[in-house]
Formats: C-alpha cells, sequence, structure tokens
C-alpha cells in the first residue's frame, strides 16, 4: 500500500504555502464519531473538555487524518447566549428552548465570555489534543457561523420567517452571534486550535442566494476577515444544497470551501481558482451505508476531479462523518487518498 | 359556479402566494359573505395557491421563509373557514402522522412536508421533532389507520426509523398503515431496505407518495 512521505502538519503547511505535497489532504469531518469510535458514550465526550480531546486523539491515531475537528454541536454558541439545549445520555445535545421564542422576550439573552460553558471545553479539548499530537497535526475547532447561531437563539422556523416580518430582530441577533463569534475564534486560536466556520442553516436547502447575501454573507464576510487577521486561512463549511449558493459563499472570503450536496465536477468548474474546494464523499449513502469499495470508488472520482480544482483540493467527507460510520469505512478514505490521491 | 365565486377562489390563491395574511383573511370573509362554499374556498382556493407556491419551490423562485410565509397566510384563512364547514363522509380526510424522527434536532423540512400535505386536504397530526418510535406507535393505535410519514435530516437516526416500522407490525398495525420515509439521508433503496412502502424526495414528491399510498388504503377497506 502507498505510504504517506509527509507528516499532517508538514501537509498543511505546504498546502498552505503552495509547496509541493505527497498527495492531497484529507480530511474526514471526524465529529461526534470520535467519541463513538473510542467508546465513549456523546453525553459524556461534548461536556468534559479533556475526554473530547482524548476522543479526538484516539480518533486520529488510528485515522491519521489530516486535520483534527473538534466540534459536538452547532448550538455552543447559542447555548452561551440563553438558548436551552437537552443532553441524551449517548446523543448529540439539541435545541429545547431558544432564547428569544418571542420577539419582545430579549430579557433572556445574557452576554457571555468566550470560554463560557461549553465553549471552555471545546476550549479545553483544543489544548488536550495539542498537547498529545499537536507536533504532527494540525487541531481546529468548528463552530456555528452567525446566521445559524442566530437560528439557534430564535428557532429556525421563526428567523425564516423573520426575514420577511422582523429583519431589525433578525440583524440584532445576528450581531450578538458574530461578535461571540468573533471572540470564540480569536480563543480558538490563542488555545492553539485553527477555526473552522460551520453554517449549516444558512444553506441553500433552507435559504435562497438573495435571503443569504442579505442575511448571512455580511456577517460571514466580518467573521472570516477577523480570523484572517489574525493570520489563518478561513475555512468555510457549509451542508445540505449548496449549488444555489456557490457563488455568494465564494464572497464570504474564504480560503477553502467545504461542500456538501452539489457534484464536485460543478463546483470545480464554478469556483476556478478563487477558492480551494474540500469534499464531498457522502455521508449518509457512502460513508454510513456503504461499504469500504464504496468509499474507494468515490475517493478515486473525487480525486480525479480535484486535480482540476485550480484553487486547489481537499478530500473530505460532504458533511459530518455519521457517528456510527464502520471505522473501516473512514479508514478506506484515507487509504483511498494514498492511493489515488497522490501529487509526487 | 358563478364568475363571482371563481374570482374570490382567485383572489385566496394569489393571498397566499403573494405572502399576504391579511389579504387571504379578507378574502375568507369575503367568501362566506357571498355564500361560497367554506370547503371548495379551502380546497380550490387556499390550497390552490399553496400548491402553486409548491411549483415554485420546485422551480427555485421560492425557499423555506417564503413556504412558512405563504403558509401562515393559508392557516390564517383556514381559521375564519373551518367553522363553517359541514362535514360528510366523503369530506373525511386521510391521517397522515407526521415527525421527526427521534434524535434529530431538524424539523424544517417535516413542516414543509406538512403544510403541503394539508394543502392536499390530508388530516396532518404532527408529532413534532426528536419523536421515539413509541410515540408514532400510539399515534397511529389512536388514529387507527392512514399513513405514517418520518423524516430526518440526520444521518445518525436513520436506525431509529427501522424501530418505528418493527413495532407497526408487533402492535399489528402494519396492514393499516401506509409508511413514507424522507429527508436527505434516506433513500428509495433504504425505504425498500428498512421495509417501508416509500421514499419522498422532497415535499411534491412525498404528497404524491401520500395520495398513492391513499388509494392502496382505500382498496385495501374495499377489497
Amino acid at each position: 500500500m502507498a505510504q504517506d512521505r509527509m507528516s499532517p502538519k508538514e501537509r498543511l503547511n505546504g498546502f498552505l504555502t503552495g509547496g509541493r505535497l505527497d498527495r492531497f489532504l484529507c480530511v474526514p469531518l471526524v465529529l461526534n464519531h470520535a467519541a463513538r469510535m473510542s467508546g465513549v458514550k456523546i453525553g459524556a465526550h461534548n461536556r468534559d473538555g479533556r475526554i473530547m480531546g482524548e476522543c479526538h486523539v484516539e480518533a486520529y491515531r488510528r485515522y491519521r487524518q489530516d486535520l483534527i475537528t473538534i466540534f459536538s454541536d452547532t448550538a455552543v454558541l447559542a447555548e452561551a447566549l440563553g438558548t436551552e439545549l437537552r443532553y441524551p445520555d449517548d446523543d448529540v445535545p439539541r435545541v429545547e428552548r431558544p432564547a428569544v421564542t418571542d420577539p419582545d422576550d430579549r430579557s433572556r439573552l445574557r452576554s457571555a465570555a468566550a470560554d463560557a460553558g461549553r465553549l471552555g471545553v471545546c476550549l479545553q479539548a483544543i489544548g488536550t489534543a495539542v498537547a498529545a499530537v499537536g507536533d504532527e497535526v494540525a487541531v481546529s475547532c468548528c463552530f456555528a457561523a452567525p446566521f445559524t447561531t442566530a437560528a439557534c437563539l430564535r428557532g429556525t422556523d421563526q428567523i425564516a420567517r423573520d426575514l420577511y416580518r422582523n429583519k431589525d430582530l433578525t440583524h440584532e441577533l445576528l450581531r450578538m452571534s458574530l461578535d461571540l463569534g468573533k471572540r470564540f475564534a480569536d480563543a480558538v486560536i490563542d488555545a492553539g486550535g485553527v477555526p473552522v466556520v460551520v453554517d449549516p442553516v444558512a444553506t441553500g436547502s433552507v435559504l435562497g442566494e438573495a435571503h443569504f447575501r442579505e442575511f448571512a454573507l455580511p456577517y460571514l464576510q466580518q467573521l472570516d476577515a477577523h480570523i484572517a487577521r489574525r493570520g489563518l486561512p478561513v475555512v468555510l463549511h457549509i451542508c445540505g444544497q449548496t449549488s444555489r449558493i456557490l457563488d455568494a459563499m465564494l464572497d464570504a472570503g474564504a480560503a477553502l470551501l467545504s461542500v456538501d450536496d452539489i457534484s464536485m465536477a460543478e463546483a470545480r468548474d464554478r469556483v476556478g481558482d478563487r477558492a480551494a474546494l474540500m469534499g464531498n464523499v457522502r455521508p449518509a449513502q457512502t460513508l454510513l451505508q456503504g461499504t469500504p469499495e464504496d468509499v474507494l470508488r468515490e475517493v478515486r472520482e473525487l480525486c480525479a476531479i480535484g486535480r482540476e480544482c485550480k484553487g486547489g483540493f481537499v478530500l473530505g467527507s460532504g458533511c459530518e462523518v455519521p457517528i456510527d460510520s464502520p471505522p473501516e469505512n473512514v479508514e478506506a478514505m484515507m487509504a483511498g487518498v494514498r492511493e489515488h490521491g497522490r501529487l509526487d | 359556479m358563478t364568475t363571482n365565486a371563481n374570482d374570490i377562489l382567485q383572489e385566496l390563491a394569489r393571498m397566499v402566494v403573494n405572502m399576504d395574511e391579511q389579504g387571504a383573511v379578507a378574502a375568507a370573509h369575503r367568501a362566506l359573505e357571498r355564500g361560497v362554499d367554506p370547503y371548495v374556498a379551502i380546497t380550490e382556493g387556499l390550497s390552490a395557491g399553496m400548491r402553486e407556491v409548491g411549483e415554485l419551490y420546485d422551480r427555485g423562485e421560492y425557499f423555506v421563509p417564503e413556504i412558512l410565509v405563504c403558509s401562515d397566510a393559508m392557516y390564517a384563512a383556514i381559521a375564519v373557514l373551518k367553522p363553517h364547514i359541514e362535514t360528510s363522509p366523503d369530506r373525511t380526510p386521510v391521517t397522515v402522522i407526521l415527525g421527526v424522527i427521534e434524535g434529530d434536532i431538524h424539523d424544517i423540512g417535516k413542516n414543509i412536508v406538512k403544510i403541503m400535505l394539508e394543502a392536499a386536504g390530508f388530516d396532518v397530526r404532527d408529532l413534532g421533532r426528536d419523536v421515539s418510535a413509541e410515540s408514532f406507535v400510539n399515534a397511529a393505535r389512536e388514529a387507527g389507520s392512514g399513513i405514517v410519514g418520518i423524516s430526518t435530516l440526520m444521518s445518525t437516526t436513520l436506525r431509529n426509523m427501522t424501530k418505528v416500522i418493527q413495532g407497526l407490525c408487533d402492535a399489528g398495525l402494519r396492514q393499516s398503515f401506509g409508511v413514507m420515509i424522507g429527508g436527505s439521508p434516506t433513500s428509495a433503496a433504504f425505504a425498500r431496505q428498512i421495509g417501508a412502502d416509500g421514499h419522498g424526495r422532497d415535499a411534491k414528491d412525498a404528497v404524491e407518495l401520500a395520495q398513492a399510498l391513499a388509494g392502496r388504503l382505500a382498496w385495501r377497506k374495499t377489497g
């Protein structure tokens, strides 16, 4: 089997500086799956930073993927600002009660420090992973972009209506979400991590391009500019239907766009050299329900398209690696990129 | 039907498409004043408007926010009309028990399906999100017959869909219900694999599937 000749960190640095690489980077979005494959309950993993970090270290030691991606759920920032979550024992937390169910009721919103509540859990997880394997692999932390945080503060159905009926409230929630997002990005960087911005509610499955440009994009641009000022490449992930918002996503100013439900060939043609693309092995159909052979076939096709991506290509999963995915399928992604993604 | 009544039906539809809640309510009152059958005002006025909204969604001209605001207009006008409807056996709608399976934090797709099913005349019992298999089965037992629609947006919750179908079988209810599934990680192949009767790719597909399943149920009852 083909062997790696660079460490994940060397490969990432090479990618960012335009140096030569032995192969494409491969970043399966191993998030809560890290807990499951480590035999740790999801509920324990996302409330204890040390455990969370250790799960990710264990997942990395098995997969040797090119970026560790710390994450619990997309409501972590909203929770710090007042949204109530429910914690199943062995599943991801979910929004139980948005902070602002009634537009007049803003008293439940509170200001939050960048290490408040589970933000601190994520920061501790970064520290744990950096201390253990930070010399060979970069550690990132995925967190919700302002639109997704605002949706968790208001409820997704309500914010969708507010885009017509209560624009002022929407922008107010977006500003709060952006403010905490910037401070949390700083805290991630200070902890030795790389911020990865995810905006799953601002997906083309929910919004048209006009609303994306009016409500999601301006705040993404400000967050991305803030991260870029700290000297880091901006990674933006939006899952679901990507095709109809891809042009607007490009305007967010991210260096690396992680895409989900779009053909990579279409993304390649539309993005050109304006950004690098990351994706998009199908999470449910392939990583969860498929076989290692299915994964290899998809990886081979993606790598062939990746070679024609003028702005660069990273092999990734379309969205979070499903919690119950067989580890053999994630390993097949890594084996596939070593086989089909060689660049030397 | 008089031109006058037709105008009102068209106005009801237009108010829904235009996201005009106050206009829809005013049109509903006008329909009652002019003696338009409130049942027809819903099925051929408001629902026709909502079907057009569905078509605009399919064409990528309307999105989730537009569907929700249009549906608010539809429901506000339905609330005006519904108390005046005379029930009759041929107007008894098929029940659809709808919910997002346990473990799923999203329900926006399900809400869209609910709106379109109601616009198509189904009686939707919405169990909400994060629904346990047991709750689906209990609701089915209460309804007696109809359709069960299970949705998810998360691949992590797929295994819980199987539990609903198993629960319906164990309760002896499987023959009385059509089972349809939907949501981005699902597929027709997955529906077959877990023994569901069908898979809806999107809201429009789900409505067509529900109509087909309702037809099959009616045939089972008479045959």
